[in-house]
Order: C-alpha cells, then sequence, then structure tokens
C-alpha cells in the first residue's frame, strides 16, 4: 500500500544527516544533500554545531546553496578561511585535539560490508571501464574522520569487494586499520541510502541495517544489496517534521538546486 | 620593474612543451581559463599537469591533448558535471598517463614546494589503493624526466618505528598559473577570499605567471599590505585579463556562469560537439579581449556579484 508522503526521499536522507549531528560537533560537509543535512541540523537540531569543508573554510553559513565546497557563497559568511594546507594539518592534528569531536559525510559510487569507499573507477585502475573523479577529499576524510557516507542503494553499489579501494572503511575486521597503519578508533559510523541506514557492528566491524525509511521493506534492502546484511535489528526511522520539510524548502534549498518536490 | 606584458607573450616566452605546469583555484572558483585558453591556441603540447582541485580548465587541456601526463586528486565542474568529461575519456581510453592522490595531499605537497621540502610524510593514502595501485609505474617514470621515481614510498617513522607513513615526493613544478584579483603593476599579488593552493604554487615554481582582474599602481598596493600574499620577484609575468577566470568564479569580483558551465558539460560528452566548442570559443577568438565580447557586456555585468552576499543575484522582473 502505498502512503502519499508529506516530504522526498532525498529530504528523508537529508534529514538523517541532520540527525547524525550532534550539538557542538564539527561537521565536514560537501556540497549537495551533506550541506543541506547539516544546515538543518545548525538551524533545528544543534545549533552549536561547526560547518567546515575541505577547501579551507571554516563555519560555513551560506545564504544561497553552494555548488562546490570553495564557493564564494561560502567564502562570503565563513569564519576563517584558511589555505588548504591548513585543513591538511587539521585532519592530523584532529588525533591530538582534546575537545574535537567530529562527524564527516563522503560519497562513492561502490561500498563493500566493511564500509570501503571506491570513487575512483568501475573495472580495472590503469584502464576502467567508468572513471570517476577520484578521491577529491574523501580519502584524508576517510583516514582521519568518524565518517557518514552517502551512497544509491543498489546492487551493483554494495559489493563484497570494490573494483577501487578510494577510501579505507573497517578494511577487513576489527583490527584492519590498526594493521594498515590507519587511526584505529576512527572510521566508519553509518550509511546512508535512499531506502534507509546502515551501521556497522561494534565487534565484527562488518556493516548491518539500523533503520529502514516509512515505505521500504526490509526485502528491498537486502535485494539491493550485493553482500549477505544482517537485518534483525533494523526499525523503522521516524519520519521528518513538518517543520523541517518547511525549513528546507523555504530557507536551505529553496530555488531547488539539490531537493526538487 | 614593470613585469605587465600580453598574454600571448606571456604563454609563448614562459609556457614550453614539455613543461611542469601547475594551475591554482578550486574547481569552479578562480580558475585560471584565460591562459588555458591562449596555450590551446598556441597548441601547448607534452604538458605535465596538476590543479589539485581542478574543473574544466583542467579537463579542456586534456581533451585538446595537450597533457602526456595529469595529476589527479578531482577534476569535474563541482555541481555542472558529475566528472570532467574530457577527463574521464583520455583516461577510458588509455589516452594520457595519469596518477591519483588525495585531496588534501596535493595542497600539503605544494606547501612542502614552497618550503623548499624534497618530500612530505603522510598517513593519508594508507590502507588504500591510492598507496598500493600506480596509474605510471616505475618502468614508465624512469622515461619522464619530469616525474618522479616513484608515486611514493611506504615506511615507518624512523622516530616510532610503529607508525606507518607515506612519503611523497613533491613535484618538481616548472610554470605556476594563478589567476588573482589584483597585481601591481611590478607583480605583488592579492588575493581576496580563500587562496587555495596559489600561493604555495607560486612559490614552489621556477617560473610564474599571473593573469589578474585589476592592475594597480605600486604605491597603492603597499597600502594594507598585510593583504598580499606575493611578493613582486616571485612573479614572471603579470597578465591583465578583466574576467579572466570566466566561467568560473572571482571572489568580490563576479559569479560563475551557471548557464556556461551547463554548455560545457553537454558539449564535453561528445568529441564532435567538444572539438566545436573549442573552435568556436577558443580557435575562432584571436584574444581575450574578443572572448569577452563574444560573451556580451550584458552577460557579464549579470554576473556581478553583491557586496555582502559573495554572489550574483537574480532579481525576478
Amino acid at each position: 500500500m502505498e502512503e502519499k508522503l508529506y516530504y522526498t526521499n532525498r529530504e528523508m536522507q537529508a534529514v538523517s544527516i541532520a540527525r547524525l549531528i550532534s550539538d557542538g560537533q564539527i561537521a565536514v560537509v560537501g556540497t549537495g544533500l551533506p550541506l543541506i543535512g547539516a544546515s538543518i541540523a545548525k538551524k533545528l537540531l544543534a545549533p552549536n554545531c561547526h560547518l567546515i569543508v575541505e577547501s579551507g573554510i571554516m563555519d560555513c553559513d551560506p545564504k544561497e546553496v553552494p555548488t562546490s565546497v570553495a564557493d564564494c557563497r561560502l567564502m562570503a559568511n565563513g569564519s576563517v578561511l584558511w589555505d588548504q594546507y591548513r585543513y591538511f594539518g587539521f585532519q592530523t592534528n584532529s588525533m591530538r585535539y582534546s575537545n574535537i569531536d567530529l562527524i564527516a559525510f563522503i560519497g562513492g559510487a561502490q561500498i563493500d560490508p566493511y564500509g570501503n569507499v571506491n570513487s575512483t573507477c568501475i573495472g580495472d585502475y590503469e584502464k576502467p571501464k567508468t572513471r570517476f573523479t577520484g578521491s577529491g577529499g574523501a580519502n584524508g576524510i576517510a583516514t582521519f574522520f568518524n565518517t557518514v557516507i552517502m551512497m544509491q542503494h543498489e546492487k551493483r553499489r554494495f559489493v563484497e569487494k570494490v573494483d577501487y579501494l578510494t577510501s579505507p572503511g573497517w578494511i577487513d575486521g576489527p583490527t584492519g586499520r590498526k594493521d594498515k597503519g590507519l587511526p584505529p578508533s576512527k572510521g566508519p559510523q553509518a550509511v546512508v541510502t535512499d531506502l534507509g541506514i546502515m551501521k556497522f557492528d561494534d565487534e565484527t566491524k562488518r556493516m548491518y541495517v539500523d533503520q529502514y525509511f516509512p515505505g521500504v521493506t526490509l526485502e528491498q534492502i537486502v535485494e539491493n544489496t550485493g553482500f549477505d546484511i544482517d537485518v534483525s535489528r533494523a526499525k523503522e526511522a521516524e519520519p521528518p517534521s513538518v517543520d523541517m520539510i518547511e525549513y528546507i524548502r523555504t530557507k536551505v534549498d529553496p530555488h531547488k538546486v539539490f531537493i526538487k518536490y | 620593474m614593470n613585469k605587465v606584458i600580453s598574454l600571448k607573450d606571456a604563454v609563448s616566452q614562459l609556457i614550453n612543451d614539455g613543461d611542469y605546469l601547475a594551475f591554482g583555484g578550486f574547481t569552479t572558483n578562480r580558475k585560471p581559463y584565460a591562459v588555458v585558453h591562449e596555450m590551446i591556441r598556441q597548441g601547448k603540447k607534452n604538458l605535465y599537469v596538476e590543479s589539485g582541485p581542478a574543473g574544466g580548465d583542467m579537463d579542456m587541456l586534456i581533451g585538446v591533448g595537450a597533457c602526456t601526463a595529469y595529476i589527479n586528486s578531482y577534476t569535474a565542474n563541482s555541481g555542472y558535471s558529475n566528472v570532467g568529461r574530457r577527463f574521464r575519456k583520455a583516461i577510458e581510453n588509455g589516452d594520457m598517463l595519469f596518477e591519483d592522490y588525495s585531496l588534501d595531499v596535493q595542497p600539503i605537497l605544494y606547501h612542502a614546494g614552497s618550503l623548499g621540502l624534497p618530500y612530505v610524510p603522510v598517513k593519508h593514502m594508507l590502507g588504500s589503493d591510492l598507496a598500493d595501485k600506480w596509474g605510471i609505474s616505475e618502468e614508465i617514470r624512469k622515461q619522464h624526466d619530469k616525474l618522479p621515481n616513484k608515486k611514493l614510498i611506504k615506511s615507518q617513522n624512523p622516530f616510532n618505528p610503529e607508525e606507518t607513513l607515506c612519503l611523497v615526493p613533491t613535484p618538481d613544478i616548472d610554470v605556476a598559473v594563478i589567476h588573482v584579483q589584483k597585481a601591481s603593476t611590478e607583480g605583488v599579488i592579492r588575493i581576496e577570499g580563500s587562496t587555495i593552493i596559489d600561493v604555495d604554487i607560486a612559490l614552489s615554481a621556477k617560473r610564474c605567471i599571473v593573469t589578474c582582474e585589476e592592475l594597480v599602481e605600486p604605491e597603492e598596493m603597499m597600502q594594507n599590505s598585510e593583504m598580499n600574499q606575493i611578493p613582486s620577484f616571485i612573479v614572471d609575468a603579470v597578465v591583465h585579463v578583466p574576467y579572466g577566470a570566466h566561467p568560473s568564479q572571482v571572489y568580490n569580483y563576479y559569479d560563475y556562469d551557471r548557464a556556461f558551465l551547463q554548455l560545457y558539460d553537454k558539449v564535453s560528452k561528445d568529441d564532435e560537439a567538444f572539438h566545436a566548442f573549442i573552435k568556436e570559443w577558443i580557435l575562432d577568438v584571436p584574444t581575450h579581449e574578443a572572448y569577452i565580447e563574444k560573451l556580451g557586456v550584458n552577460r557579464l555585468v549579470a554576473l556581478s556579484v553583491r557586496k555582502g552576499l559573495g554572489y550574483s543575484v537574480k532579481e525576478k522582473s
């Protein structure tokens, strides 16, 4: 039975992103849904969070939706415009700062059960079938920060093994990151898709279904996942509030750059 | 000393075929398009090129076949193309050597270069194919003097053997090309808004071409000199090209040209349409002045930014 919802699937994803940001946290965002989600968080859920971007702009508060992370829309209202290398240093030092709590959002073309992400190519790296932009800031983010991964939920994207590992997740289990020399305590926290929210088991670091969006079935998630996924802990996600949807449509993306309805 | 020369002379005198080039800006912001256009007009080739977060500027240069090797971390007009279409095609066809790094690693390499350091130890890329799969093998690197002999070396930190690091060599840049808001006639540079990678590539390159929106008298540039980033003796050529970053944006001056970026996304998907576009907008347009004239006054005025917002606002009529 199809129920008419008062929000779109992308709005549900944006709100899911917003809910994953806690007050006082630093959120590293890209353009598109992560920035929209983070803007909702900043206004309605976590007013003391800081939005930062990999181009080096701190405390982003754009008055119009930007299309790049170095958009003048971000520069005009940021607190500090770092040279880009300062952001590199901030990543590396974030493990040292005692007061830093940080969540970062990345996307990709493929993901495996341990949250390793490919945003480089499909097929052979040297002569690929399909080539994408490459890492962007995702590799650095995945190296040092807790991440939330944004992905369309399709079987060809949720794969046993990614064609190219651009951004490390938990590698192959609980000791994977330590074995590779990566900061062991940081890593993927959640995957937000058009169907729901996946998380990673504390013990095994393998992906499981945490929430499914209203109107989505667990069978749908299993069918669209290219590896075995545990659904035993899944619950239905809470729909967004009317206020949140109103805020997205009137304040965050009034020109429907990223959210169409 | 007055460094002001024409775009044509700057490109013909300072950029040689086979050079290693680095371009400033960020995807759709302050990209040195005027120089890229002139390089295409002059048919520069066999280039080793990188641009950190690159956009349509590098995509065009790749599309005309000017690049022997391209060092990438991201190439697309963000928000307008999911991926640089010519970049994608060149790699899928095996037309060009390429290497991938993380977008955070390129700026630190440029910064190290600006400090005169030969390599940088980073934790980035560990556990990923950025470290384990190389676009350009050691064998092929031997045939290219411009490239370091290895992409990177994984090594223990000599002061703490428990720590693993990637040692990444600094690029040996022949020419840096940046587009800025203000340059004095002698070459003192003032960038407004984020400087991105531009100061570091200028300081690490052997030669530096600066294109600017505004030419400023040297005395005027000494007012509020804390806002300047690059002294004149680093700069080899100053070229006055208003709208020299079009279709990308320039903080405090103009916004990106959305319609033009959308047009580029469309034409760059198709070989024939791409080459027709290059002919129409670059090869058949003899100078930057002619390019601006072709764009038209009203189109450029509409891109003006509104003070206080930093971008152009379309009022409903």
